[in-house]
């Protein structure tokens, strides 16, 4: 039965809950990445922060899309302010905290589910709570083409 | 866990040429194109003998995902700090025929102070599971030894075992005030360090205390191409194998040394023994086309070859 160390992504890329959320954008954008860990200085797994709660820190509010012209002028001001203060906000304040993270012997098939059921596109591989890295769905994807099977 | 440290890492880009005619157009026969830098090569050996190492240092631009990729492939975690700059490559011209090589090196990239910072949290993440941390290599723009002695006192302060690889002039900035496991000075552009020609074998003991003193643990000097002075407070050991062939590729061989003397000595803790093996690893990189040993195995056959002594 295929585990995750056999599928494993060693990256310890990762953030703590001060790191701001500038540069939690700058990181992702520079290596293309849409969410990394974030943890504590003993590098445990606290949470998680992707594009998606970057971008929701920023448009809180669900905007009708019905004349996207007006929306657009009327919130501008607002977006600006808003994007001032989120550059400078913190990685704790916008993170998730109930992150579900794996373990190296966790099976390839446990790992399937929690992808699938919670739409997971990344998540931690830890040891002892300390990261170690991360499976993603491309790697779990090019493990089933390659073997056909996870078992 | 291993941590090694690469400030300035670089691809190394290998152009095999039966020949070069300078000033006329010359092509390779062959490539090849690697994870470079003094830390990513003891990482890549190390990983090679089964060690558990992450790797740290400074990357950017298109290059890096290839970068790292290539190291996790052979068993190294990575762990960079990126920067919004594309990563160097350093150009090694094999002419086979004239039996020469020529190395090229690119200008590295300037390091701004906030990347500085984000990379001295990430390490002071790292060392609350590492045994060992490694420095090696140069330094890049924008950074002073002050940098290195401060990732050190770090080390230090969590009980982590500290290794430095770094040329005289960093190395004389980062002594005295540390507690270091093994100084082994980068001897690639000199014979002599701290004053002493190490080609003279009385001024190997002289240089090898010199360093003692300011607090090293174990100093490892290269007096030959494959040949090792290494020193404690009370013991020190002479060894040496010989490189058999021509057009041997002498990248990485050095760090393979300095990989199986610390996977070996971690274990036993036998000088002699260690450099046997360390030796043993430096011959089988010299024997493999990249810059990390061959296999552990053929490393732990080829140190039977190694003349080691003890000389004190």
């Amino acid at each position: 039965m295929k585990k995750v160390k056999d599928f494993i992504t060693r990256d310890l890329t990762s953030v703590t809950g001060d790191t701001s959320l500038r540069e939690v954008a700058e990181l992702l954008s520079l290596r293309e990445l849409i969410g990394i860990p974030v943890v504590n200085q003993e590098n445990e797994v606290m949470g998680w922060i992707s594009e998606t709660d970057i971008i929701a820190s920023i448009f809180p509010e669900k905007v009708k899309i019905e004349n996207p012209d007006v929306i657009y002028l009327m919130n501008l001001s607002h977006v600006v302010k808003k994007l001032t203060q989120v550059g400078q906000a913190m990685v704790k304040d916008y993170m998730i905290k109930s992150v579900s993270c794996v373990k190296e012997d966790t099976p390839a098939s446990d790992v399937v589910e929690l992808m699938l059921h919670k739409d997971f596109k990344r998540v931690p591989v830890v040891r002892n709570k300390r990261l170690v890295g991360v499976v993603d769905r491309s790697s779990l994807s090019r493990i089933l083409l390659e073997k056909g099977s996870i078992d | 866990m291993i941590v090694t440290v690469t400030l300035s890492p670089a691809f190394d880009h290998l152009l095999f040429f039966p020949g070069i005619s300078l000033g006329k157009l010359n092509r390779a026969i062959s490539t090849l194109r690697m994870p470079g830098g003094k830390g990513i090569n003891l990482a890549s050996s190390l990983a090679v003998m089964g060690e558990e190492v992450v790797t740290t240092g400074f990357l950017g631009g298109q290059g890096s995902r290839m970068f790292e990729e290539a190291l996790r492939k052979i068993g190294v975690t990575t762990s960079f700090t990126y920067i919004d700059q594309e990563i160097r490559t350093d150009f090694y011209i094999i002419e086979e025929k004239e039996n020469r090589q020529s190395l090229l090196i690119e200008e590295g990239a300037s390091i701004e102070l906030r990347y500085l910072n984000s990379f001295k949290a990430n390490f002071e993440r790292l060392l609350p599971a590492a045994k060992l941390v490694e420095i090696g290599g140069s330094l890049p723009k924008g950074t002073t030894p002050d940098f290195i002695k401060e990732l050190i006192l770090y080390a230090n302060e969590k009980k982590v075992k500290v290794v430095l690889n770094l040329r005289e002039s960093i190395l004389k900035e980062c002594l005295d005030s540390a507690s270091l496991f093994i100084v082994c000075p980068d001897l690639r552009e000199t014979c002599c360090v701290f004053g002493e020609d190490l080609r003279n074998s009385a001024s190997r003991p002289k240089a090898a205390q010199k360093l003692l003193n300011k607090g090293a643990e174990i100093v490892i000097l290269k007096y030959g191409e494959l040949g090792y002075f290494v020193a404690k407070k009370d013991e020190t050991w002479e060894g040496e194998v010989e490189i058999e062939g021509s057009n041997v590729i002498m990248l990485g061989v050095r760090d393979g040394l300095l990989a199986g003397f610390i996977h070996n000595y971690m274990k036993t803790n036998k000088i002699g023994e260690a450099l046997k093996f360390g030796l043993g690893a430096a011959l089988s990189t010299s024997r493999s086309k990249m810059n990390y040993l061959n296999s552990k195995k053929q490393a732990e056959e080829l140190c039977l070859m190694a003349n080691v002594r003890k000389i004190a």
